[in-house]
């Protein structure tokens, strides 16, 4: 194995990275040394959750995984939709189990190869033309597609590149230079580092927040069924978006929506009537319209999404006139689609957006008292917690990158109502100084209010934790639905627009969309409700509903949440989604309570949290309620990324280019071990 | 009267070193053969040939009766100067591991209700462990104990776990003795498959 490093440079495949899961020591053993004979750069890791923490905290670090499917700690099909979604990589999947009805469903989780114990050597050989078919057909989708110079999404997608460079940072081999280049292809084209290999790149397509926004909306404009790549191209009206990006992204979009549709068939969404116009009515703010309108999917347009995944009907989505928060609202509807889950979190989500729209103190100085914030309570989603809690979550998520951008604005808004929602019952006491941290963390100035904007929630949501916080504040009803809602919120709102598609993320996605929407309508969302909203996001991205993960393993829905959020939560979500909707939450307001400080204490809060969610929910839950204390720099950093600077958000996207926009979500999420997010979902959901 | 006196004493003292001598002598005769042997001297290629047609006649008999199987052969193909003992440490492993898993399984047969899914898993874990070192047997084994999980079958499970016990231990003797084997030629002939 020696000289791998040189090798790496031109001998392809040597020194592919690959990352091995499997919990079985033996079969782990001789994988490894197989894979060093065929000089691969190898990595083993017996546990899934540690393997999907490795994963987003270095996107880049890996070429190819190889995981087992029987795994103690998640599922591997599980593990395999979570890693297609956030980071993209081709994933091989191996068992000592041959049946074809297991090889089927492993194919349909996008695995990219299926090896049947004892792998052999001959078989391993040739693994490296998977992580080489998948870099070609993602080149091939952006033949056309030059790079998108629009300036909305460069705002956005600086922080993200700068994101996506640093998580580069390992590679130096083709390998990175071609997975970079395709990932930025605006201005960070320079991120790039060593030469591209042989292959053609063809700058991708990055699916910033703002971005998808503007497709959801077009989305929403046109009807889900009318939808066609050429009208949504006009409608969207983005220089140097070609056909094929559209198509390739509504692929994906439809595929998402159909997973979130047949994730929650079947899950009632009282949600989203009651809670929408509930929260409507407090918000009032005009921030949090804003918010809900900037989320340029009007909440119209979300709910008919939603519905029309959902099977519901869509008039509670009826949010008029305000764009973001209408949006939010719709945000929260959609997350409502999750179903059971959700319902926890419904609650509290919808409660959050109020929240967040005003309570967004997030960083700035004082939302000025969001007048939602005493709305929240009222809006409480008392409903039934129903997944729309959840949905709302995402919202909130959505609301936190809005919130970012509401930093700027009156964070005494936020402040002021975040108190109040630490006035709430719910058990999800998110202090709701964590909101204002996310704003602060985020560092979002007004103007990047396509961040800002709920849908936004995908880059905000790691900064967002603050938001997010208030939210389970609200949403004391049951927390484990509503956190998982807000995971699934969040990591719709995180991975993109396209998370909808994960179902509850529907409106968090729309909120997305509005993100892309140009800063006019942001603003409005951060004079008040962005830090809501951004809180939201955050709240959504990075609280992974414990339980919603769980219960999907290969709902996409759950795993876009869940993942979406945190990184590390997510996997605590996923094995506790039981135990602890609240668990998150609950302590974390706690913590939160205490600390207001401005994104730092989201950071260290949504770090916490994701962190500590590996394993137990509950215990997860604490330790970010711990860390909250500490604001880890890093992990505000990376909220910062999402949410402020979109750095987040557009990292995602310009990841998942082709893929959907989960992915980026999750990634970012994943990579920004800040995100709070996690436990601000499961609190949004208690609301 | 002293100068014969002490002239047999010397006599008698010399006879004793010359007695000891021999015996040293003797002894260093038999531990020729052994130096011999540690340094791989050339001269002991007939002993290095009887361990080679025992190695090779062993693991040929462990392939014939079904206990290994060519996962086997891809493992010593693994084994090379960097990691020269590797087949040993990875078989070790395993039968650590797999003791655990049968302990376990176990248990989870005592236990009232018998959860069938968990004895599944278990038993999945197994044979995906035992297919990684090629112990066909046991593979097998596994797969009957499986299908009895499935038919919910305790009987059946009971039995085929006693069969599995029995199978571990005898692979682990005899894999014992097999490498043992091989350690005694040395780790530079531990390259069986190159013996053909």
């Amino acid at each position: 194995m020696a000289a791998t490093a040189e090798a790496r440079g031109g001998d392809f495949p040597v020194g592919m990275k690959v990352l091995v899961v499997d919990d079985d020591p033996t079969c782990l053993v001789v994988l490894k040394r197989m894979l060093l004979e065929c000089r691969y750069d190898v990595t083993t890791c017996p546990q899934a959750t540690r393997a999907l923490t490795m994963l987003r905290e270095n996107r880049r670090g890996f070429d190819v995984i190889i995981s087992d499917v029987h795994m103690p700690d998640m599922d591997g099909f599980r593990l395999l939709e979570l890693v297609g979604l956030e980071m993209d990589l081709p994933v091989i999947m191996m068992s000592a189990d041959s049946r074809t009805d297991i090889v089927m469903k492993g194919i349909k989780h996008g695995a990219c190869d299926y090896l049947i114990k004892p792998v052999r050597m001959e078989e391993l050989k040739n693994i490296w033309q998977h992580v080489v078919r998948k870099k070609f057909s993602e080149n091939k989708d952006h033949e056309h597609s030059g790079s998108l110079d629009d300036t909305d999404r460069n705002r956005p997608t600086n922080n993200d590149n700068e994101y996506a460079s640093s998580a580069n940072d390992g590679g130096d081999g083709s390998w990175k230079s071609q997975k970079k280049k395709r990932e930025k292809e605006e201005d960070e084209a320079d991120l790039e580092n060593g030469d591209p290999s042989s292959t053609s790149k063809k700058p991708r397509v990055v699916w910033s927040v703002e971005l998808h926004q503007q497709f959801v909306n077009a989305v929403n404009h046109l009807g889900i069924d009318k939808a066609v790549p050429k009208k949504i191209l006009e409608l969207m009206n983005v220089p140097g978006l070609t056909r094929e990006n559209v198509a390739s992204h509504l692929q994906k979009f439809r595929l998402y929506l159909k997973r979130i549709a047949q994730h929650h068939a079947g899950i009632p969404h009282p949600f989203v009537a009651p809670a929408s116009s509930a929260k409507v009515a407090p918000l009032g703010g005009l921030e949090f319209q804003a918010l809900a309108a900037s989320g340029q999917i009007p909440p119209q347009a979300l709910a008919a999404l939603q519905d029309e995944l959902l099977g519901r009907p869509t008039s509670s989505l009826a949010l008029p006139g305000r764009d973001q928060s209408s949006l939010r609202l719709a945000a929260i509807k959609g997350n409502k689609p999750h179903g059971e889950r959700e319902i926890a979190f419904g609650q509290p989500i919808y409660k959050c957006q109020n929240n967040a729209y005003g309570a967004f103190p997030q960083s700035s100085p004082g939302v000025g008292g969001l007048p939602s914030f005493g709305a929240w309570p009222n809006n409480k989603l008392g409903t039934t917690d129903s997944p729309s809690a959840l949905g709302n979550v995402s919202n909130s998520q959505n609301s936190n990158l809005l919130l970012h951008e509401l930093q700027q604005q009156p964070d005494s808004l936020l402040s002021g109502t975040l108190h109040n929602i630490d006035v709430k019952p719910s058990g999800i006491v998110m202090p709701s100084q964590s909101l204002n941290v996310f704003p602060a963390s985020e560092g979002i100035s007004p103007n990047q209010n396509p961040l800002v904007m709920p849908s936004q929630s995908q880059g905000f949501l790691p900064s967002i934790p603050p938001s997010m916080k208030h939210e389970p504040l609200l949403a004391s009803s049951p927390s484990n639905s509503l956190l998982g809602g807000i995971d699934m919120v969040n990591q719709a709102s995180t991975s993109q627009p396209l998370i909808s598609t994960h179902g509850a993320n529907f409106p968090g996605l729309m909120n997305r969309s509005s993100n892309a929407m140009p800063s006019p309508g942001i603003s409005n969302f951060q004079s008040g409700n962005n830090p809501y909203v951004v809180n939201q996001n955050a709240m959504g991205v990075s609280s992974r509903p414990p339980g919603v993960l769980k219960t999907e393993s290969t709902d996409p829905l759950s795993r876009s949440y869940g993942y979406g959020g945190s990184s590390s939560v997510d996997s605590g979500l996923l094995s506790s989604q039981s135990k602890n909707p609240q668990y998150g939450l609950l302590q974390n307001p706690n913590d939160v309570t205490g600390r207001w400080s401005p994104s730092q204490d989201i950071d260290s809060y949504g770090n916490t949290i994701g962190q500590g969610h590996p394993g137990s929910s509950s215990s997860n839950y604490q330790s970010s309620n711990a860390a909250l204390g500490k604001l880890p720099d890093q992990g505000r950093g990376r909220n910062h990324g999402f949410v402020g600077k979109g750095t987040c958000i557009p990292i995602r996207f310009a990841v998942d280019e082709v893929e959907s926009p989960t992915n980026n979500l999750s990634h970012s999420i994943g990579s920004s071990a800040d995100i709070v997010n996690p436990d601000i979902f499961e609190f949004s959901g208690q609301m | 009267m002293i100068m014969p006196h002490t002239h047999s004493l010397l006599l008698v003292f010399f006879g004793q070193c010359f007695r000891i001598c021999e015996m040293w002598r003797k002894a260093a005769d038999s531990r020729v053969p052994l130096v011999r042997q540690m340094k791989d001297m050339p001269e002991p290629n007939m002993d290095y040939s009887n361990l080679r047609r025992q190695i090779i006649s062993m693991k040929k008999s462990l392939f014939d009766q079904g206990y290994l199987d060519e996962q086997f052969n891809q493992l010593e193909e693994l084994q090379d100067d960097s990691s020269p003992n590797f087949v040993e440490e990875v078989v070790a492993l395993f039968f650590k591991d797999s003791s655990r898993l049968l302990t376990n399984i176990e248990q989870a047969l005592e236990k009232h209700p018998q959860d069938f899914y968990r004895l599944d898993s278990l038993a999945h874990q197994f044979k995906g462990s035992g297919s990684s070192i090629g112990a066909l047997r046991m593979k097998n084994e596994c797969s009957m104990f499986k299908a009895h999980c499935s038919n919910r079958n305790l009987e059946g499970c009971r039995r085929s776990l006693q069969k599995m016990k029995r199978e571990h231990a005898t692979l682990k003797q005899k894999l014992e003795t097999y490498f043992q084997l091989l350690r005694q030629v040395g780790p530079r002939e531990r390259a069986v498959n190159s013996w053909k």
